[in-house]
């Protein structure tokens, strides 16, 4: 009796043992802020086109995925960021944390989109929208927005829902946008202003760039502050929503391919940098995102044409230069 | 009684490898509890490499964090208050009432226990959410339940059980007769209720308000689903780690947090050991049959607070299998492939690439399942190391009694006074380090988990083997058997019933368990629990709610193992641990 149970519990043990060992396949360690839904479709076709590598991927917002990274410096778990907002990357080209790396097929992409020194490479770009439950409006009675200016109206008070742009790089470009369109670069203190009167109607910041827009499908909230694809998604479900994209210019962020410094499996990660700006790799980015940085294919139907969304000219430098004081602030002034 | 000569040499073999343990479970508790919990200090304390307050003063001076501490301590009081209240009467309903179906109010009272505290937090959100199917559609009411309101209900539920626990004990080990006298002397039922029943369970009663205290103020899992925006040390340490960076300021609230918790902590410990002292030998189980106003109004406060629990358990496996709650309760089993990259968890998602055709179907399978798998692997390994280790470390203290014997006691009861944050937190700021090389494994998941559950699995075995008459042993060993197969084979023995309900309690923690393990999953180890959360967070609630159900359903096959294997319930082990020596 006690002979069997000590042999049961040598035998679980070894097993756990000895499975983190045996593995044929080269392993990966991939670090993403894409959204989970576009990422289970990649990593598919990343399956069957790279089968020799064994790939391992967390998908984190924006900033904890920054946090872990920092945390990790001293002896880093990752080999690869796979879709991280170029801000972010900034920073961390300046911490001196990445390893620069000249993926097979570079040359084709649009030279704006690549550092330089080949720290990043740029994959897509994703645009700030509201999402807009046209059910909870009609209940309620209230106007259709236009524009950031337009939420301030009191009738929207606890309608609203936006990301928390401490964890999401979603709600870093909005809250980026507004302070840039009110002349933070010039010093000026308006944007947040602006945000005070805008926290006034706020019903929830919330810890992703997704949920905002997707709670507000559900009915939760008139308006959601998210982003593009989210949107069509949950129009594409079937959901009562609208897109408005914010006619004072609607605030966008490119995210980026890089290669850690300090990665255990560089081998392979270079196998998956390379694919990552593969044309089928685009293809697959094209089915989600508006612009892919490889030119010539076009973008999702279901999306409003570029031509007709008004971007505002996001500086990125400044933005990495101001990111933490930003937050800082930010945190001090609008969370309870 | 032997003489000297015969039982000096197996007498030195044995002190020998009492020392031998003894100073191997020392070094273990200071390297895995102490020395994160002391880093954590040190970086609170440090700014460049120099010793500094500054982190303590940002702390205190800006509002916004500091009100997570006034935050804190007001649910955490609220909480106490109702939960001490709730479950007092309840146990005195049990104990001292002849109402009908104790057994079943008992044993649906411990259901919080068998899944994450996050359940408590998602049902809530179901029906009083924004979207609640009874604020939205009974009531139609702008009314929600997001911040303060939210989280003091959902831990009111989750710390129930464990407050019934205490009081239960503490109100059937009181005497009853002292309540017949006073009835019988005179005084009214109202009288005897204040005077006598009250009194005389002062102990226990301030022992279960500083346990639920303590566990209030370390949760994580509940605040960080419904609170909004509203902030409270456990996810303020987590948001200050995993959103700014900043792990001196997340170590400063953690080093707050653990001066009420730790003080919560040694008031129980007190008190509890003063309550045991009350209990009288002549305590009888016999009850007079209660009049029927009392019966039968405990029999409806009893199965309103049972039918709270059964309506959370219920929303949230319901919330699972409809389409989309609260507009379409067509069912699906749609939520079940779970929307998240899963993992790769070890030897699941190899078998199964090799057995399955390739489709959709195997990614499910081998990827999105991989939490699960990966939960109960650690699960099941911190079942078997946890028991017997604590089991061990347990005969060490109450049998030997080696010199030290109190430090390796204190070290093992420290664990329940440290939460989960911090201790996750601690782990990474210690071991985070390239030369650590079961960082970023499967094996620092499982040590934290047995050592951070060290408390409660040390103490049901101290219990246990107190009830082993010495002389058993004695017998053993002057038959001849060294002091391993005295423990093997006459202890150990002896000791099953305790040893499973402990490997029940580990099983059920390393399944459900948050906080501490959010610091240490990565992209190779991922856990169920966290899962929830992480679908959560991403707005798919009903997915999460699948997983919930999927995490409840095994650790109730776990207990149903168990109750076949031994028996008995498992649970009903679990209230006899309570008891510390």
């Amino acid at each position: 009796m006690k002979r069997r149970w000590a042999f049961w519990m040598i035998g679980v043990l070894t097993v756990v043992f000895l499975s983190g060992v045996a593995l044929a396949q080269e392993k990966v360690v991939v670090y993403t802020s894409l959204e989970t839904d576009e990422v289970t479709e990649y990593l598919k076709l990343a399956r069957k086109e790279l089968p020799t590598l064994d790939i391992h991927i967390i998908r984190l917002s924006t900033g904890e995925l920054g946090a872990r990274m920092l945390a990790e410096k001293a002896n880093p778990q990752a080999d690869l960021i796979w879709g991280w907002a170029v801000t972010n990357l900034e920073d961390f080209v300046t911490k001196g944390m990445l390893e620069p790396y000249k993926p097979k097929g570079v040359e084709k992409l649009e030279k704006r989109f690549v550092h330089p020194d080949f720290q990043y490479v740029g994959i897509d770009m994703y645009i700030a929208a509201f999402c807009v439950n046209t059910k909870v409006m009609k209940e309620k009675g209230l106007p259709m927005p236009k524009g950031w200016n337009d939420l301030l109206d009191p009738k929207f008070k606890g309608l609203i829902a936006m990301p928390n742009p401490v964890a999401s790089g979603t709600g870093f470009l909005q809250v980026s946008s507004i302070l840039q369109m009110y002349g933070a670069k010039d010093g000026k203190e308006d944007g947040w202003e602006f945000l005070k009167k805008l926290d006034k109607n706020m019903g929830q910041y919330i810890k992703s760039g997704s949920r905002p827009a997707k709670m507000t499908a559900a009915g939760e909230f008139a308006v959601g502050a998210s982003f593009d694809f989210v949107v069509a998604e949950q129009k594409k479900q079937g959901f009562p929503v609208e897109f408005v994209f914010p006619v004072e210019g609607a605030g966008y962020e490119v995210e980026a391919n890089a290669l850690l410094k300090g990665g255990k499996n560089v081998g392979a990660a270079k196998k998956f940098l390379d694919w990552a700006i593969s044309d089928n790799a685009m293809k697959e980015y094209s089915k989600f995102k508006y612009g892919v940085t490889l030119p010539g294919i076009p973008t999702r139907p279901d999306l409003p044409k570029l031509s007709e969304i008004k971007l505002y000219p996001m500086d990125f430098a400044w933005q990495a230069k101001n990111r933490d004081d930003i937050l800082k602030k930010w945190e001090t002034l609008f969370l309870k | 009684m032997n003489p000297p000569s015969s039982s000096s040499l197996p007498f030195s073999r044995d002190k020998m490898i009492t020392g031998i343990a003894m100073v191997l479970f020392l070094a273990m508790l200071t390297f895995f509890l102490l020395y994160p919990v002391v880093d954590i200090c040190r970086l609170s304390f440090l700014k460049e490499g120099k010793l500094t307050f500054e982190n303590y003063l940002t702390y205190f001076t800006s509002p916004r964090i500091f009100r997570s501490f006034t935050n804190s301590l007001y649910v955490s009081l609220l909480t106490m208050i109702i939960t001490t209240v709730t479950a007092f009467f309840f146990a005195y309903g049990l104990t001292r009432t002849t109402m009908p179906g104790k057994g079943v109010f008992y044993t649906i009272s411990t259901l919080p226990l068998i899944a994450p505290t996050i359940i408590q937090a998602l049902a809530l959100i179901l029906l009083f959410g924004r979207n609640g199917l009874i604020t939205r559609y009974l009531l139609g009411t702008d009314w929600n339940i997001y911040g303060a309101t939210g989280i003091i209900i959902g831990e009111c539920l989750y710390c129930f059980p464990n407050a019934l626990f205490i009081l239960y004990t503490t109100l059937s080990a009181v005497d009853t007769r002292l309540d017949e006298a006073a009835q019988s002397l005179g005084a009214s039922a109202l009288k005897t209720f204040w005077k006598v029943t009250l009194p005389s369970a002062k102990y226990g009663i301030a022992s279960a308000a500083a346990l639920t205290f303590n566990l209030t103020i370390t949760d994580f899992g509940i605040p960080v689903v419904i609170g909004g925006n509203y902030s409270v040390l456990a996810t303020e340490i987590v948001s200050q780690v995993f959103g700014l960076q900043r792990f001196d300021l997340g170590a400063t609230i953690s080093v707050i947090l653990l001066i009420p918790s730790i003080s919560a902590f040694v008031i129980n410990y007190y008190l509890t050991r003063k309550s045991y002292a009350l209990i009288s030998g002549q305590a009888r189980p016999f009850l007079q049959p209660s009049r029927p106003l009392k019966k039968w109004g405990f029999t409806v406060y009893c199965g309103l607070i049972c039918s709270c629990i059964l309506i959370v358990f219920a929303t949230v496996f319901l919330g699972a299998f409809v389409k989309t709650w609260p507009y379409d309760f067509s069912l699906t089993l749609k939520h079940f492939d779970f929307p998240s990259l899963g993992a790769h968890a070890p030897l699941w998602t190899s078998f199964w690439i090799s057995v399955l055709p390739e489709g959709t179907f195997r990614t499910m399978i081998a990827y999105k399942y991989a939490p699960i798998w990966t939960s109960l692997l650690v699960s099941i390994v911190v079942a078997i190391v946890g028991a017997s280790l604590t089991l061990l470390a347990g005969y060490i203290i109450e049998k030997k009694k080696p010199k030290g014997e109190q430090i390796l006691y204190t070290l093992s009861v420290l664990p329940a006074a440290i939460p989960g944050v911090v201790m996750g937190l601690g782990y990474v700021l210690a071991f985070n380090k390239p030369y650590f090389f079961i960082y970023g494994t499967i094996w620092i998941i499982i040590i934290n988990i047995v050592i951070s559950n060290f408390t409660l699995g040390v103490l049901t075995s101290i219990a246990n083997l107190k009830q082993i008459d010495k002389s058993i042993e004695e017998a053993a060993v002057s038959l001849g058997s060294g002091p391993v197969s005295t423990f093997t084979k006459v202890v150990f023995p002896l000791s099953r019933v305790a040893f499973f309900s402990t490997a029940t309690f580990f099983f059920m923690r390393a399944m459900t368990t948050i906080s501490a393990v959010i610091f240490l999953i990565s992209a190779t180890i991922k856990l169920a629990a966290i899962e929830i959360i992480f679908l959560d967070v991403d707005g798919r609630t009903a997915s999460a709610n699948a997983m919930c159900t999927v995490v409840v359903a095994i650790v109730v096959g776990a207990l149903l193992v168990m109750r076949l294997a031994t028996g008995r319930s498992a649970l009903g082990g679990m209230v006899s641990s309570k008891q510390p020596g």
